[in-house]
């Protein structure tokens, strides 16, 4: 039992930042369900706060490798929008020309015309920045300027609609409360089938399994958030669906960033270039890839955008870049480079949103929701820079 | 008043009284009391990690007053250094110059002699006086240095030198250098040599902290040993010979320094020939003008040569990383190859351990494990998939074949001691199964103990038929270690050595352009 108690300190100390950022989340939430007399959790919102912070999360959850790598994109928030409206274009104008009457295949042909859209930008963004050695500030600012431009030249300055009912499913939809269990109950048997297959693994490699104890209590904790977070939702309207697909993203770039070459490869080229470099690590190819990825991820959240809002419009995608920075940041990535996870980047956003969520159910003007998360951003890099001299 | 007569009464100007610093877990100097005397000059010697640089932040107020027990007294007054303030220690005159550069290259000599405390008129900094000022420091030590010229165009000897200018700039009393000359060449050290024996006339205290044990037998009066954070002994330095410091330093004889045997190596494996090449980035620059050379199967190849002999580029071109080739071939068991970057030439069979380990080899900010199987993740993994538990065991085998010293194969890198990073390094090329490896200078700054452990690996490696080519500014471990060395000089290779052969004043003199192997060796017949 000690045994597991000195691993449970060990653990907390290693990840004394992710525990902190965590803490200031509930804290967030205990404070404004205070404020609002218990109203900020009820389903209703908890339902749309979550909703709220896919677009962003899509974003950076890419980001996170980009910056990791030492690099910056400040288009992202464009390359969404631009998306957003060549989507709205294709669903309210093209589609009806030469498709009419056929909404699975037009939403299915609109999903992959954004995200070739996207993918497509970044590609030429990321060949620039790896093989032609641009430095990713300047790439990325220009191309937020040239899609700004274009994105006018789509929309010719005026609002498409894109709220057809089956594309309006993929960010306003919710999937059925008995469905979403059944989805809980699947994910929970994937962890404890994993965390078996897992064990098995290291005792056929001859190492010490870690502490059954604590593997138990772990997917417990995690089927408890599971089973908590369907019954609210389940509650309003049930799962949503965008963040159903937030959290296919999520788990998918979790993975490639700690088990895959890439990931590895992505934060030690952050770490130290010249060692990765002489290490036979193709940074080029690496560092490209990571634009690659980003650019899905755009396509992915400008799809989403475009079906969330209801229509394309020039303002689409402003700012979200900065959005999708911040969430980095807050969740622990360097911006040195080589350091930064992707959980840490959601619970970034989820900050951010719930932050948003909360000063607007208080009627707190625009002005003054800008300039708290200003703080509420520098005071938690302050805080972690604290932390860190401490340590 | 006082001081003079303290000063009289007792020689000592620095006299450390029973320190003792704790760190969570360590203790980084235990009981350790030394006195300085006045216009001495006192080594300090020790392994890493025995606390030569701990009791020097100590005295810099990197660890202020009230961290550590015991008691400083400075010329007869407690040394009060308190947190926060770099400068103090400074102004008391107490100058250190540290291991690794601090000036900012693109400001002058007189910028950086003066940073933080320029002279100012009333309409901004006052440029003459800071010149002059500078100049008259540069002067007083006779350091032919120009106080206008830009700190990047001087050489790293004199950067050493402005370095120990902008020390002595507060009218310093005690001058502490901590291993000054280990970016130095033969002929930059003899000049330092020459400026701390100036010092020294000045009236200037020095404490000299380094691992160079010859160094410490030429310059210093006194030699004290730190092993493990405590004082093993202080003595003169007239009374001190080589064998017994090394046995002070690691609490242990070690027979033989080097420990390198007989060998027999094989059949010819890698051969180069007429080798030019040029800069990458500029391609009118030549760096490596005709080298010749062949390396068998088990040999430790020594390549001796000063700094900007070439001896880097020329390594780091075998390995791709570097020159574009103009003339001449590579051969690699017969077969002619051309590599184009390390990834290629770590398929044929060639690593590289390279020079720098903290900007060249490692990821410090990421684990052992880590930086071991970085280069060698296409073993175990598939494009979609790393398998940690194979990466685990295969790094686990190396970190036991090399014994890192470290709890678990989590920590970071940059909490590792010199020797042990460097052991994570080489790990790191072990494991890609090279036919040859290049180890670039791979004992620098890295102490006797680990030193030893890594030359054992050598001739561990040579007699499972590994061929070692190593470069190496140490003079006497190149001769300890190597069966053949040959010597670079401008690009060339001017000569290899047979072991027979092997002499330092040779090496030298070929290595400064002084004479071919052949001349050298004609001159000596006649004589």
């Amino acid at each position: 039992m000690s045994d597991t108690l000195s691993f449970l300190k060990k653990q907390v100390k290693e990840n004394i930042q992710t525990y902190a950022i965590l803490i200031a989340l509930v804290f967030i939430w205990v404070l404004f369900t205070i404020l609002t007399d218990g109203l900020y959790v009820g389903s209703q919102n908890f339902s749309n706060l979550f909703r709220q912070m896919t677009i962003t999360s899509f974003l950076a959850i890419g980001m996170v490798l980009i910056i990791v790598t030492g690099n910056i994109d400040l288009s992202v928030g464009k390359v969404a929008g631009f998306v957003s409206v060549v989507a709205a274009k294709f669903q309210d104008d093209i589609w009806f020309q030469f498709l009419p009457d056929n909404p699975v295949l037009t939403t299915i042909l609109t999903i992959i015309i954004g995200i070739a859209v996207g993918t497509l930008f970044e590609m030429v963004q990321g060949y620039l920045v790896a093989y032609l050695h641009v430095p990713s500030f300047i790439v990325t600012l220009g191309g937020s300027w040239i899609l700004n431009g274009a994105i006018l030249v789509v929309t010719k300055g005026q609002t498409i609609a894109a709220n057809q009912p089956l594309f309006s499913f993929i960010a306003q939809g919710y999937l059925k409360p008995t469905l979403g269990w059944i989805l809980a109950a699947v994910i929970i048997i994937v962890l404890f089938l994993s965390m078996i297959q897992k064990r098995r693994n290291r005792v056929k490699y001859g190492f010490e399994p870690s502490p059954l104890i604590l593997d138990i209590i772990k997917i417990i904790f995690y089927s408890i958030l599971i089973f908590v977070y369907v019954f609210i939702v389940n509650k309003f309207k049930g799962v949503q669906f965008p963040v159903f697909l937030l959290a296919i993203a999520v788990v998918v770039m979790s993975y490639i960033s700690s088990n895959t070459r890439i990931g590895r490869y992505a934060y030690s080229i952050g770490g130290n270039r010249e060692a990765a470099r002489l290490s036979g690590v193709n940074i080029k190819k690496n560092v490209f890839i990571v634009f690659v990825m980003m650019g899905i991820l755009c396509g992915v959240g400008g799809v989403v955008l475009a079906s969330y809002v209801g229509y394309g419009t020039i303002a689409a995608g402003q700012g979200y870049e900065l959005d999708a920075i911040a969430s980095c940041i807050l969740g622990g990535t360097s911006t040195l480079g080589g350091v930064g996870t992707i959980f840490g980047a959601i619970i970034g956003a989820l900050i951010m949103a719930s932050l948003t969520s909360g000063l607007q159910m208080m009627n707190v003007t625009a002005a003054w929701q800008y300039i708290l998360k200003g703080l509420v951003l520098v005071l938690a890099v302050l805080a972690d820079v604290y932390l860190k001299k401490k340590k | 008043m006082k001081l003079e007569v303290l000063g009289m009464a007792n020689d000592v100007i620095l006299d450390i009284q029973n320190v003792t610093k704790q760190f969570p877990g360590v203790t980084a100097l235990d009981d350790v009391s030394i006195k300085i005397k006045r216009g001495e000059i006192h080594g300090i010697c020790g392994e890493n990690g025995a606390g030569k640089s701990t009791l020097m932040l100590i005295l810099k107020g990197v660890h202020p007053y009230g961290t550590y027990e015991g008691k400083i007294l400075y010329e007869g007054e407690e040394l009060i250094l308190e947190a926060g303030g770099i400068r103090q220690a400074s102004k008391k005159g107490i100058a250190i110059v540290f291991q690794e550069l601090t000036l900012i290259p693109d400001m002058s000599v007189g910028e950086n002699v003066f940073l933080g405390r320029e002279p100012v008129k009333r309409t901004g900094i006052n440029w003459n006086k800071l010149y002059s000022d500078t100049q008259a420091i540069l002067n007083k030590y006779d350091l032919d240095i120009d106080a206008s010229e830009t700190v990047r165009n001087l050489g790293v000897g004199k950067m050493q030198l402005t370095e120990i200018a902008k020390a002595l700039s507060e009218d310093a009393k005690i001058l502490i250098l901590d291993e000054p000359t280990s970016a130095l060449s033969e002929d930059e050290i003899d000049r330092l040599m020459e400026i701390l024996e100036g010092l020294k006339r000045h009236g200037v205290t020095c404490i000299y902290i380094t691992h160079k044990l010859p160094e410490l037998f030429r310059i210093t009066d006194t030699v004290t040993v730190l092993r493990d954070g405590k004082v093993v002994t202080t003595e003169s330095t007239d009374n001190l010979n080589e064998a017994q410091l090394i046995k002070y330093m690691v609490g242990r004889e070690i027979k033989e320094r080097f420990p390198r045997g007989q060998n027999n190596p094989g059949e010819v494996l890698l051969s180069v020939n007429g080798l030019h090449a040029v800069d990458p980035n500029q391609s009118n620059k030549e760096v490596l003008k005709g080298v010749d050379f062949n390396v068998r199967r088990g040999e430790i190849f020594g390549i001796a040569g000063l700094m900007g002999s070439g001896r880097t580029e020329l390594v780091t071109t075998l390995f791709g990383e570097y020159g574009k080739i103009t003339e001449g071939t590579i051969k690699l068991d017969g077969h002619e190859i051309n590599v184009k970057n390390s990834h290629q030439a770590m398929m044929k069979g060639i690593s590289l351990v390279p020079e720098d380990r903290k900007r060249f080899g490692l990821v410090l900010i990421q684990s052992i494990q880590k930086n071991i199987s970085l280069a060698n993740l296409d073993q175990f993994s598939t494009s979609f998939r790393i398998n940690f538990n194979a990466e685990n065991k295969a790094c686990d085998y190396y970190s036991k074949k090399l014994s890192i010293k470290a709890p678990n194969l989590e920590m970071l890198c940059e909490k590792l001691s010199g020797g042990n990073q460097q052991k994570v390094v080489i790990s790191k090329w072990l494991m890609s199964n090279p036919k040859i490896l290049i180890m670039d200078d791979p004992t620098r700054g890295i102490d006797i103990g680990a030193k030893f452990e890594i030359y054992k690996l050598m001739n561990q490696l040579s007699e499972e038929g590994i061929s070692i080519i190593m470069i190496s500014s140490d003079l006497e471990e190149i001769i300890g270690m190597c069966d053949r060395i040959m010597v670079m000089c401008e690009g060339q290779s001017v000569g290899i050595l047979e072991q027979d052969e092997f002499d330092r004043e040779k090496i030298m003199a070929m290595a400064t352009g002084l004479t071919k192997k052949n001349h050298f060796l004609a001159k000596e017949n006649i004589l």
